[in-house]
């Protein structure tokens, strides 16, 4: 458990460093860039200084000074184009890791979203992909170029200003770690603030959301004006929570600026002293420190800012850094080793046996344990899967269907391991339906077709769909078989959505069928074409039920009764009846129920 | 900008603090301005050695300046945002206002909830709108305008070449970055709900892909999408960057105008010398205040697309929703009877009806089950006899009088309603059960909640948002609580005991139709069984009655609703039968 803790973090900072190694060419190219942005940021002000110095004190005619403005147009130009050319870099970088990072993350997702879903809500996943990759954003657009600035130019603008007269560069060296320290106050005392606070400001800001949700419930129970009043309290409540928060971080950037004005204030009294009292100074030398003092408390100013946008970006990096950490505790499959395809390279296949051997699966340490153990599953034969909600029946049927990698132990079919590589051969040979079929975005006839993995006739999907119970709702549909449904298209209900997984089921003609029975009632037509077609289809096919239908259990050539995890009994039905009370009980409680 | 007339509004009504933040934030300009001139005029002025104490007074001036302008900048923060937080409850409680009379409307779609979602981030981006959009000009247009008249003191010149400066930074660049913002409006938009839908389906659909073989094409759709959006993105930060580059060119522009105009000023002598630092110093300072304006183009655009779907959305609801509520009352004190006839129902977006001509009569104190699968239409009965919808053919009638004329206000006094899915709010159990008035003895409540078999609870209890921290049977049981509370006449209930155990269910039930035993009820139920004690059981698939009778003659005459009763015998193992829901 330690040593996976200590593992973690070392990989938290190792995904930012991985994804900043890769830009090393280019945070370089910021750093030169950034060496001339300095010495233009210098260049500008010196040749400002330096006209301004010809112009007021050595009374200079303008037609004698056509080149040093020149020259300082051309600075001024240089410094904008070396500051786009910056930001430019940052862009790309942000670009390239935004890219990085949420390709890793679809691909964690895709690898496998049965245990990602398990982990989190599907909502989770997506906006994880979407909106916390976009705040990661401004670590690499902003802060990183705005930090490599701020570290280089200030530098510069200190040493120059040390160059020019001590004394300003010391008010300086000395008022500048105020910025930082204050802009690490502003950021520590707000965020203690907040947290603080955390509680209220999560329960005033639902409240509206909270409310336009319950407004049917509201208007029934005619409440719906008082919850009006409600909402703007509770907003009332919120801004106050809020602006008590702000007004810490308000406080302190107001010290900020006050140290960076009483610095400004500080270098030009001691600048004037220096001119009208000792006279130690010339006016050109005192201009420029004045037009440079700005400039560097600018800089660490912008240090600051992106300093906390830095940070936002940062917990962004962490949150995706453990979502793809647990992602990749979740398993693979072990290995991918060469073997022989599990069916022979034909359009029909024979129904192979099934076997499980010491088959044991988690979904990560402390999370729900499956433990199958051993059995074997004759080719042809009929199995009910049978147990309470939440035994681990869709877990098994999974591991067997190959969609989740076992912790221990392996699947193998027709003698033969169950792994990645086999997947191909072995899914053309299989069909799984489940609960709640899957409608892509397609025509009604692609939505069907899809269940035959290689181009089929227009005549054999019609037929497939007649079996499936299916030309009526073709007739009605306004396009027949080309009408588009799914996202977007034609909404199906249930029950048709169950005879068109029947139907791309009758297309592949399985050596394999997974089944998971529904749990609701479906009308009565689509109970009995189910019941026929799944009949049909097991002929000829190895069949794994979820059963939540006596007649499917009583028909089954062997039940395997799960309870909290653990396949803890295999038999006909009559046996478990004499064998295992938890199943004659589960079965008993059932048949009360209905007949009370 | 008449899609922000609701903003205007209600900024009107926060004016105080948008005053004093207008204020504090032209003090902080122009503090700023006159601050750092005054710098580059003391360092000039030195230049002629004047008496000390003019220095001393010029010196003092910059520190009480930069005093005075942090003060202002705190104040303009505090107040600017006290502004913006308020705005955001008073758009909150307007549009809460605006959405309770279009409420039954608003849900005839499927995506109810992406659309609550939806108006609820609208609402929030526009509660920047202040901040980001409104505010900025003022002060950048306020400060420069000072500074201009200041300037024009020294040189009409040099003020005439602020102005023009300022024209370029505040219309043609924006316009510049927003000509190409234009063109490629609502890529990013369009990439992101790309790139959402797509990885949404391969999650809900992975199955499926997998086992036919799809999985990898969507994978390589789904990188595509993700490139469009990351290529999508660069191009709109780019743009916004150009837009910062030019602005900040420009300012350097400026100053170097006046540097050269003013050398040229000074030569033929219409212009102090010592004035030219100042002059500079100004033009570099006022220019760094309008700073902000570099990022309203973007937020303008995004409150400006939040309102303008907010409007959208409630003009169109308008328009299909009521605007008044009827005048008709029903009867007090008597039991209700209803009326479907003919009914056709379709909801907006579906492209087949709900119920397709449906005509079924619930007597005054009679007791109906509406059963049948999911899907058949159930559920639609029950929120047109709500009005929850109006038909799309043919007539609801409650009491012989046609829904329409009735007032909701009243008909929903006199139902007791529960919902498939109930809403309950963050708050306490006492507050959940959403009383009429507050006459109610604690000890009536804590009866009721043990009649529902909840005698665990408080009425203090907490209760999350959306009842998170109550099981689905607890839920379900909190929900018949508040219906039995109610003093209607009609009770609408829609399978009430899905996620009750048996047990459980026959003892809640009781309980309902004992109170309700001089009422009309109308039941949907999921479950076949108890349905003994109905007057009539109505049997509903694809939308039509298919059967009604009751219990003992529907068995008899073995139809469909025999059959659902034998495949029902055959279920095993489902949630909500055999365990005692806790």
């Amino acid at each position: 458990m330690n040593t996976n803790k200590s593992g973690r973090a070392n990989r938290k900072s190792g995904l930012l460093a991985e994804l900043m190694a890769a830009q090393k060419k280019r945070t370089g190219l910021i750093r030169l860039l950034t060496l001339g942005l300095g010495a233009a940021t210098i260049g500008q002000a010196v040749l400002m200084a330096g006209a301004v110095q010809r112009v007021f004190v050595e009374k200079a005619v303008p037609a004698s000074m056509i080149a040093i403005f020149a020259m300082l147009l051309g600075v001024m130009a240089v410094r904008t184009l070396l500051a786009y050319a910056n930001g430019r870099i940052g862009l790309r970088i942000a670009a390239d890791a935004k890219q990085t990072l949420r390709a890793k993350l679809l691909r964690a997702l895709a690898s496998n979203p049965l245990i990602a879903s398990r982990q989190g809500q599907t909502g989770g996943k997506v906006s994880l992909a979407l909106d916390t990759v976009d705040e990661a954003d401004a670590y690499f657009s902003q802060y990183t170029p705005k930090m490599i600035e701020a570290s280089i130019v200030p530098l510069l603008i200190l040493a120059a200003v040390f160059v020019l007269h001590v004394p300003s560069g010391l008010i300086l060296l000395f008022t500048a770690p105020f910025i930082p320290l204050f802009m690490a106050l502003v950021g520590i005392r707000t965020q203690q603030k907040s947290e603080e606070k955390f509680e209220q400001l999560v329960r005033f800001s639902g409240t509206f959301l909270d409310s336009l949700q319950g407004l049917v419930t509201l208007k029934l129970f005619g409440r719906a004006k008082r919850q009006e009043r409600e909402i703007e309290r509770s907003s009332l409540s919120y801004r106050d929570a809020t602006m008590d928060i702000l007004r810490v971080a308000f406080t302190n950037t107001f010290a900020l600026e006050t140290i960076v004005m009483l610095g400004i204030g500080i270098v030009a009294l001691e600048l004037a002293l220096q001119l009208v009292v000792f006279r130690s100074m010339q006016f050109h030398a005192a201009f420029l420190i004045l037009l440079l003092v700005p400039e560097f408390y600018n800089m660490l100013k912008n240090m600051g800012t992106a300093f906390h946008g830095g940070r936002t970006s940062l917990g962004a990096i962490r949150n995706i850094e453990t979502a793809l950490a647990e992602s990749a505790a979740g398993r693979e499959f072990a290995d991918n080793e060469a073997a022989d395809e599990i069916f022979p390279a034909l359009p029909q296949a024979a129904a192979p046996s099934i076997e499980l051997c010491d088959l044991d699966f988690d979904y990560g340490p402390d999370t729900f344990r499956l433990q199958a153990g051993s059995l074997r599953i004759e080719p042809g034969q009929q199995i009910a899967i049978v147990g309470r909600s939440g035994s681990g029946k869709t877990t098994l049927l999974h591991l067997i269907a190959g969609l989740l990698p076992p912790s221990f132990g392996e699947v193998r079919v027709g003698g033969r391991r169950l792994t990645p590589a086999q997947e191909d051969s072995w899914f053309r040979h299989v069909s799984y339906i489940t609960q709640h079929p899957y409608m892509f975005t397609g025509t009604f006839a692609e939505n069907i077709a899809i269940g035959a993995g290689r181009d089929v006739s227009r005549e054999e999907i019609v037929r497939a769909a007649e079996a499936a119970g299916l030309s009526e709702l073709a007739a009605e549909l306004e396009h027949g078989y080309d009408t588009l449904i799914g996202d977007g298209g034609r909404g199906l209900s249930g029950g048709e959505m169950q005879r068109l997984a029947l139907a791309r089921a009758f297309l592949k003609r399985p050596a394999v069928l997974l089944f998971d029975e529904p749990t609701v009632s479906l009308d009565l037509h689509t109970e009995q074409i189910l019941m026929r077609a799944i009949a049909e289809l097991s002929r000829g096919a190895t069949v794994l039920t979820i059963a939540h239908r006596l007649h499917t259990i009583r028909h089954a050539d062997r039940i395997l009764f799960m309870q909290q995890g653990v396949l803890i009994g295999s038999g006909s039905h009559d046996e478990l009846l004499n064998t295992l009370p938890q199943y004659a009980e589960m079965v008993d409680i059932q048949r009360e129920g209905v007949t009370a | 900008m008449n899609e922000l007339s609701i903003f205007a509004k209600a900024m009107l009504k926060e004016r105080k603090d948008i005053l004093l933040s207008i204020l504090g934030g032209f003090f902080a300009g122009i503090a700023g301005v006159v601050l750092f001139s005054t710098s580059g005029y003391l360092i000039a002025k030195t230049v002629f050695v004047p008496p000390l104490y003019t220095l001393i007074l010029l010196t003092s001036l910059v520190k009480i300046l930069g005093l005075a302008r942090a003060a202002s900048r705190y104040g303009e923060r505090l107040f600017s945002h006290r502004a913006t937080f308020s705005l955001l409850s008073r758009l909150r409680t307007d549009f809460f206002g605006r959405l309770i009379p279009l409420t039954p409307g608003i849900l005839n779609r499927k995506r109810s909830g992406d659309l609550l979602a939806r108006i609820v981030g609208d609402v929030e981006s526009l509660q920047f709108y202040f901040l980001r959009v409104a505010y900025p000009p003022i002060i950048v247009a306020s400060v420069f305008l000072a500074t201009v008249i200041f300037a024009s003191f020294f040189s009409l010149w040099i003020a005439l070449l602020l102005v023009v400066g300022m024209l370029v930074t505040a219309f043609a660049i924006p316009a510049a970055v927003t000509v190409g913002q234009r063109r490629t409006n609502g890529q990013v938009r369009r990439s992101r709900a790309d790139l959402s839908a797509e990885a949404t389906e391969m999650l809900y659909g992975f199955i499926d892909l997998k086992v036919y073989g799809r999985l990898k094409s969507r994978e390589e759709h789904l990188a595509a999408a993700s490139a469009e959006l990351t290529q999508a993105q660069q191009a709109d930060a780019l743009r916004l960057l150009r837009g910062q580059s030019l602005h900040s060119f420009m300012t350097f522009f400026v100053s170097w105008g006046v540097l050269v105009l003013g050398a040229c000023l000074i030569a033929n002598g219409s212009m102090a010398g010592v004035f030219l630092a100042m002059l500079i110093m100004a033009s570099m300072t006022v220019f760094d205040e309008s700073a902000a304006m570099a990022t309203l183009p973007a937020y303008k655009r995004d409150s400006e697309f939040a309102a303008k779907r907010l409007n959208e959305t409630f003009a169109a609801e308008a328009i299909s929703g009521p605007d008044t509520d009827p005048p008709g009352k029903l009867e007090e004190n008597a039991a209700i009877s209803a009326e479907l006839d003919q009914v056709v129902f379709r909801y907006a977006e579906d492209w087949r009806p709900v119920l397709s001509g449906v005509s079924l009569r619930f007597e005054a104190a009679s007791k109906t089950a509406i059963v049948g699968p999911s899907g058949s239409g159930k559920t639609s009965i029950l929120e047109l006899l709500l009005k929850l919808h109006a038909p799309t053919e043919g007539r609801v009638l409650v009491n012989g009088r046609p829904i329409g004329e009735l007032s909701e206000e009243d008909l929903w006094k006199s139902t007791n309603v529960v919902l498939q899915q109930s809403h309950f709010f963050r708050g306490t159990i006492r507050e959940n059960l959403l009383l009429e008035d507050d006459t109610r003895s604690e000890r009536e409540l804590l009866g009721v909640l043990a009649q529902v078999d909840l005698p665990n609870k408080r009425l203090e209890d907490p209760v999350l948002e959306k009842g998170e921290n109550l099981s689905d049977g607890e839920k379900q049981r909190l929900a018949i609580a508040r219906a039995l509370l109610k003093s209607g006449r009609l009770w609408l209930l829609d399978e009430p005991t899905s996620s009750l155990d048996y047990v459980t269910e026959r003892r809640v039930l009781e309980a309902l139709l004992d109170k309700a035993k001089d009422d009309t009820l109308v039941m949907v139920c999921h479950r076949l069984a108890g349905l003994e004690r109905m007057d009539r059981i109505v049997v509903v698939d694809r939308g039509r009655i298919v059967e009604q009778g009751t219990y003992d003659g529907l068995m008899q005459s073995r139809g469909y609703f025999y059959e659902m009763k034998q495949i029902e015998r055959q279920m095993i193992g489902q949630s909500g039968s055999g365990t005692r829901a806790v």
